[in-house]
Parts: C-alpha cells; sequence; structure tokens
C-alpha cells in the first residue's frame, strides 16, 4: 500500500501468499559501501495476529553470515522484542518494539543492522567471534555470500 | 548505631555472666523443687525479653497497604504540587521511597521530569487542521474525539490505544511504567489513561499490580511467605532480630523468608535446608554402605552373610564381597567364604586404601549428618504436635478442665503460656542442631560449651514437655476439684520460666558465636581472682574493649563515679548500694 506508493531503496515486499496477509515476502539489498553490497537477501516476514501490537518475526530464507542473524536466519534486533521481554525494557523503550512502528521502519532497522552489526548481544556466536577477531575472514565469507545470492536470482 | 550495638552486646554479655553464676543456684533449686530464685529473677528477665523482642515490624492488611499507598501518593502530590497519578508515576520509579523521590525532585526537576516521563506540556501540537487525523498504528482516519494522548500529544485512537494498554498489562507488572507508543516520546502512560481506555478486567489487573508493587518493590515491605496469607510485613531495618510473626500465625525470619530460624544464621539454615534437600545424602550412603557389583556396577549392600556374592539376575556374577574379584578364584585356598587372602594381601599392599578411606570418611560423616537430621527432625514433629495440642487445648480442654477443677479461665492462662513456650522451644531446639552440625569439630571448647547448654535447654524442655503432657492429663480425668491443683500450677509454671531461661542463654550464646567461651576460660583460670575476670576477658575478646569499658568493674572504679555501686565478689556485677543480694548471682554482699 503505501510501500507501493512510495518505494524505499533497498528492498522490495510482497504477499507470499495472496490470501494470507500475515506472511509477507520482502528482499533486502545489500547496502551500498558495505561489505554486503549488491546481496539480494530474501527474508519472510511472519506478523502476529494481534499487530500491531505485537511485533512481527524476520527470517532470511538466503543464507546469511552475520552476528546478529542466527544460524537458522532469524533476525535478532531489539525493534523486534516486545518491551515485555526485558524486565528493564523501559529504560530502552526507544529501542524496542512499539505499535508506531511499521515495516518499513523495520527493514530499515535491518538494512542498518547489515552495515554496523553490534556483536554485544550476538545471535550468531561464531560470526560475531569472526567479525570481531578475523575480519579478513568474515569479509571473504560474506562476500562468498553475496556472490551466491547474486546467482540465485 | 555504633553505641546501640555495644549496648545490646554488653546486654549478652550480663546475661550470660548471670547464667554462669546462676547455674548452681539453679542446680540445687532444681533438686528442692523449689523456684523462689526463678520468681526473684522472673522481673528482671521480662523486663529484658520484653526489650529485647520489642516489636520491629508491622503486619499489614490489604487495606492497610491501600491506605498508606494512598497516603504516600496524597503527601507527594501535595508536597510537589502534582497530579495523583503522576505521584504515583513518580513514586514507583523511586520504588515508593518517598524521602528519595524528594530528594531527587528538589535537585533536579527536570531531570526527575524527564526520566520518570512526566511531561509539563506536549512535545507535539496537536494539529486539528485535518478534519480528520490519522492513527499512528492503524493509519485510519478518525474525528478528533475518537483519539486520544498522553501528556506528550502523540495522538492514536481509542482502538489502538486499548489494544496497546491490553498488551502491556498482560505481559506482567512492566505496565506500570507504559510509555507513549511513540518510540522517540517517553511520557509515562498513568492509571488515569488506564481507566478511561482498557477493559473492566484489565483495570483490575493494573491495580492489581500497582498494590503488588507497593509491597514488592519497597525495600521495607514483603509479603508474608505462607502459602495463601494475603498479609505483608512492613519491617523497621536494622533490627536487631529478623523474627517476625505474622497475624497467619506464621512466623518467619525476614532476612531469608526461611521460617524463624533464630538462633542460627540465614547462611547457615541455607546450607542445611540445601543439604537436607539433596540427593547428596542418598549418594553418601550408597556409597559407605554399598559396594558396586564389578560386573554390572549396581550397587550392593551386603546386610549379612558370607564374602560369597551372588549378584541379582540378571547380572548372576558370584564374586568375593572383600576383594571384588570373580569367585571362580576363591575357594579353600583363599581362605573360604568367610576371610579372602587376595584381599588381605592386596590390602597390605596399599591397593585399597583409597577406596577404603572414602567409604569409610562417607560412612562418619554421614552417621554424624543423621544423628543431627533426625533430632532436627523430631523437634520439627514434636513442634508440629505441640502446636496441635496447644490448639486442642484451647479449643476443648481449657473449658473442661476449668469446669471439673472450678477454676476460672483467666486461673489456667499458665497452661497455655506453658504450651506456647514449648512449641517456641521446639523451633529453637530445632535449630540449634543444624548448628550443631556446622560447629567445627576441632572447636571443642565452643562444642563443649554449646553441647553443655543444648543438653541443659533439653532436658528442661523434656521436663516442662512431659508435665504439660502427662501431669495435666491427670487433672483432666479427675472427677472433681484436686486438692494439689495449686501445687500444680505452680510447677508448671515454674518449668515454664526455667525452661524460658535455659533458651534465652542458649539463644543468645549461639547469636553471640559462643564468643564467650574464650572469656569462660580465661575467668575459669583465673578463679582465684574473680575480680580480675573482667580484664582477662577483654584481653581473650580482643576487638570487645569497648564494652568490658563501659560496664563499672572494679577494677577501673577509678576513671567512674562509682560510689553508689558496689561489685559483687562472686560475679563482679555492678550493684546499687541500695541493693543487699547481687542483681545477677544472687549472692549476698
Amino acid at each position: 500500500m503505501e510501500l507501493l506508493k512510495n518505494p524505499v531503496d533497498g528492498f522490495s515486499a510482497g504477499l507470499v501468499d495472496d490470501d494470507n496477509i500475515f506472511e509477507w515476502n520482502v528482499t533486502i539489498t545489500g547496502p551500498p559501501d558495505t561489505i554486503y553490497e549488491g546481496g539480494c537477501f530474501n527474508a519472510i516476514m511472519s506478523f502476529p495476529y494481534n499487530y500491531p501490537n505485537s511485533p512481527p518475526s524476520v527470517r532470511f530464507t538466503s543464507e546469511l553470515w552475520h552476528p546478529n542473524v542466527y544460524p537458522d536466519g532469524r533476525v535478532c534486533i531489539s525493534i523486534l522484542h516486545s518491551p515485555g521481554d526485558d524486565p528493564n525494557g523501559y529504560e530502552l523503550a526507544s529501542e524496542r518494539w512499539s505499535p508506531v512502528h511499521t515495516v518499513e521502519t523495520i527493514l530499515l532497522s535491518i538494512i542498518s543492522m547489515l552495515s554496523s552489526p553490534n556483536d554485544e548481544s550476538p545471535a550468531n556466536i561464531d560470526a560475531a567471534k569472526e567479525w570481531r577477531d578475523h575480519r579478513d575472514e568474515f569479509k571473504r565469507k560474506v562476500s562468498r555470500i553475496v556472490r551466491k545470492s547474486q546467482e540465485a536470482l | 548505631m555504633d553505641s546501640e550495638d555495644d549496648m545490646h552486646d554488653a546486654n549478652d554479655v550480663e546475661s550470660l555472666d548471670d547464667f554462669y553464676s546462676g547455674e548452681t543456684a539453679l542446680a540445687s533449686d532444681e533438686d528442692d523443687g523449689d523456684y523462689e530464685f526463678i520468681d526473684n529473677d522472673s522481673d528482671d528477665s521480662e523486663d529484658r525479653t520484653s526489650h529485647r523482642q520489642q516489636q520491629n515490624y508491622i503486619i499489614l492488611s490489604e487495606e492497610d497497604i491501600c491506605v498508606r499507598q494512598e497516603e504516600d501518593i496524597t503527601g507527594i502530590s501535595t508536597v510537589l504540587f502534582i497530579s495523583r497519578v503522576a505521584a504515583s508515576i513518580l513514586l514507583r520509579h523511586y520504588n515508593w521511597d518517598v524521602s528519595k523521590v524528594h530528594d531527587a525532585w528538589f535537585v533536579d526537576e527536570e531531570g526527575v521530569r524527564k526520566t520518570v516521563g512526566l511531561l509539563e506540556k506536549p512535545v507535539v501540537e496537536f494539529n486539528l487542521s485535518p478534519k480528520e487525523p490519522t492513527c499512528g498504528i492503524c493509519f485510519e482516519t478518525y474525528p478528533c474525539e475518537r483519539m486520544n494522548a498522553a501528556a506528550c500529544g502523540h495522538h492514536f485512537c481509542c482502538a489502538c490505544w486499548t489494544g496497546y494498554i491490553s498488551t502491556s498489562i498482560n505481559d506482567g507488572p512492566g505496565c506500570l511504567m507504559l510509555r507513549c507508543p511513540d518510540p522517540s516520546c517517553g511520557a509515562a502512560v498513568g492509571q488515569d489513561m488506564i481507566n478511561m481506555l482498557a477493559s473492566e478486567d484489565d483495570r483490575d489487573k493494573y491495580s492489581r499490580y500497582l498494590l503488588r508493587s507497593y509491597v514488592e518493590d519497597n525495600k521495607k515491605t514483603k509479603w508474608c511467605p505462607a502459602p495463601g496469607c494475603e498479609y505483608a510485613v512492613d519491617f523497621v531495618v536494622g533490627s536487631a532480630s529478623y523474627d517476625v510473626s505474622c497475624n497467619c500465625s506464621y512466623n518467619f525470619c525476614w532476612n531469608c523468608t526461611e521460617e524463624a530460624h533464630r538462633p542460627v544464621d540465614c547462611e547457615t539454615v541455607a546450607k542445611w535446608i540445601l543439604k537436607n534437600s539433596a540427593e547428596s545424602e542418598n549418594m553418601n550412603w550408597i556409597l559407605a554402605n554399598s559396594k558396586p557389583c564389578p560386573k554390572c556396577k549396581r550397587p550392593i549392600e551386603k546386610n549379612q552373610g558370607c564374602m560369597h556374592i551372588t549378584c541379582t539376575p540378571p547380572c548372576k556374577f558370584e564374586f568375593c564381597w572383600l576383594c571384588l574379584g570373580s569367585w571362580s578364584d576363591h575357594g579353600e585356598r583363599t581362605g573360604g567364604f568367610y576371610a579372602c587372602n587376595r584381599y588381605e594381601t592386596a590390602k597390605q599392599e596399599g591397593v585399597y586404601d583409597e577406596t577404603e578411606k572414602r567409604r569409610e570418611m562417607a560412612k562418619n560423616s554421614l552417621e554424624r549428618y543423621t544423628h543431627y537430621y533426625e533430632r532436627w527432625a523430631t523437634n520439627q514433629s514434636s513442634r508440629a504436635k505441640a502446636l496441635s495440642d496447644l490448639q486442642q487445648m484451647q479449643a476443648v480442654q481449657l473449658e473442661k478442665l476449668s469446669d471439673k477443677q472450678c477454676q476460672p479461665g483467666s486461673q489456667l492462662k499458665f497452661i497455655t503460656e506453658a504450651w506456647l513456650q514449648i512449641v517456641e522451644c521446639r523451633r529453637v531446639l530445632k535449630w540449634t542442631y543444624a548448628y550443631g552440625y556446622y560447629l567445627p569439630e576441632q572447636e571443642h571448647a565452643k562444642r563443649q560449651f554449646f553441647e553443655y547448654l543444648q543438653g541443659e535447654a533439653e532436658s528442661g524442655l523434656e521436663r516442662l514437655h512431659q508435665c504439660a503432657e502427662k501431669e495435666l492429663h491427670v487433672y483432666l480425668e479427675a472427677v472433681g476439684p484436686s486438692k494439689d491443683f495449686n501445687e500444680f500450677r505452680t510447677k508448671l509454671a515454674g518449668l515454664t520460666s526455667v525452661t524460658r531461661n535455659y533458651f534465652e542463654n542458649l539463644v543468645r550464646a549461639l547469636e553471640n558465636g559462643l564468643s564467650d567461651v574464650d572469656t569462660h576460660g580465661a575467668c575459669s583460670r583465673t578463679s582465684s581472682s574473680k575480680n580480675l575476670g573482667g580484664g582477662g576477658g577483654s584481653k581473650s575478646r580482643g576487638g570487645r574493649g569497648k564494652i568490658t569499658s563501659q560496664r563499672p568493674f572494679p577494677s577501673q572504679t577509678k576513671g567512674l563515679d562509682d560510689t553508689n555501686h558496689w561489685s559483687c565478689q562472686h560475679c563482679t556485677f555492678a550493684n546499687l548500694n541500695s541493693a543487699t543480694t547481687c542483681h545477677m548471682c544472687h549472692n549476698r554482699r
């Protein structure tokens, strides 16, 4: 709707199945000037029935090597966590889920996550270690993944 | 604070001296069956008891909690000129600590407002120009009256607000810190908005959370841990004793919320409870009393018979209990059915030392633990029995007794008192066994002293329990008034008072960590010159010099204005000149 009228740079979105508006297919392009540049990563966004009061979840279906993405593809960023998950959540209310967030703000957050990983609370510990200690190896792995994603197109 | 502590300690020391010097008198009293001494002493000891047990907590019912909460909110709201809702949010943020709210507010009102989310004016002007504004959550347009906003002015439609609030309330007590849905905005959402926008169920839940928060987030209140009990306890922080007796009749320790365990400290109790529940003791038993079958490794306990062991099916392995070797290698030549030469030889060579030693140690430590545990558990069940006896007594038997013995109910109070004392003593005695278990084996003097005090207390209690249980029975079954009922009264009341004294000594000594053992030793060593006892004590007590100097010992009279006192030859207590016998040990001047 809003997205179709004003497409945003960096991603496109559509329904997985036209009869089910709770499952979205999104494609995120690797942000320019980052090691993910040129990659085309597919992900599925699943919305809960009480959306927007609860956050959707995002899972990459393309292979992705990133400290904040679980090995199975689930994305771990703070705005996808409802404030209730964390007893101290109120302190960081602005960083957590709020019904005011939209698909657009979520995807923008994911893109910014791709360009600046947060290795303090990693979802993929191996990736986080590599990102911190062996940046070269990390970059090699990512460029292989980027190539793979292009071939899949 | 300092001086108060000292005073407290000084009291303890005093009372222990009292105990030592009184002990001979007590012993002879028992033989005579004469409790005069106790009567003399009772006023004084009761004074001390009541002083020590001065209530340092208040039991609060739900209404009391509500009232207090309302009072605090009203107070803050009047002093800071803010709405009651704002005051409530503010208090919750500072864990309901009124003085903290005041401090923070008057130091930096703006900062506090910002962190808590109490805005003075909207951050956005609500733009009324479009006739139908759009809700930022569902992107629908609504007439202005169906939109709502917190103090910040971020408007959302009522339906989205309801959903937002409901999600948060159902997520738990975090809803008390609800903020505006706009991620960039920290404006607090208070109870006024909740009540306006949430469903009735959610409103109730919210106010429950608010009430609970007043107890749970407040440092000086806790819920009574008894199951089903709805009272909370307001505790004066820094009090000497943690014991709390809730209106539901449950006694617990305010510090660790386990059942009351004075005189044993919380740490010991935690260790003991863990030990009782731990599987480790089972393992210890298995280790000490069984050997694993050499083939299938199942533990086998050998409780009788010869050394030829056949494991139960399906294993059926036949082996020698001593050397755990296959039985096929055994027979007459290895010593027959009751010995094993191979084992003896191997043992001499030291092959079994390690395992045997471990087994032996496990056995000893298990026996030690069992010893204390059994006594702990016996007193526990004995206390439970005494409690139900007490209730039975109050419910039925006192009335019956009153009829039979033609005594008014007020004259039978001594029986209830005796039973209350029994219940309390069983509790204390129970915990002294946990204490005993953790008292280091090598501290011989302390162990001896502890066991002595415990033994005295225990035998006193047994006498009292016996008297209250068995002897009372006679008067209950009597046909008419018994002549010697008054004697019985004197006896039971006396026993109650003696037992109370014993237990107070025990409790005090344990709370001191038996630190007076050294002093005691010093005193008996210098018994020929008892007046120096105080000096000797202060030396061995080290850091406790302060206490000694507070007490008007005769050797220190120079520094004290002490012409009004005389010091007892026996216990060194400084008595007023008007007294003819020592206030402490009752020896004549």
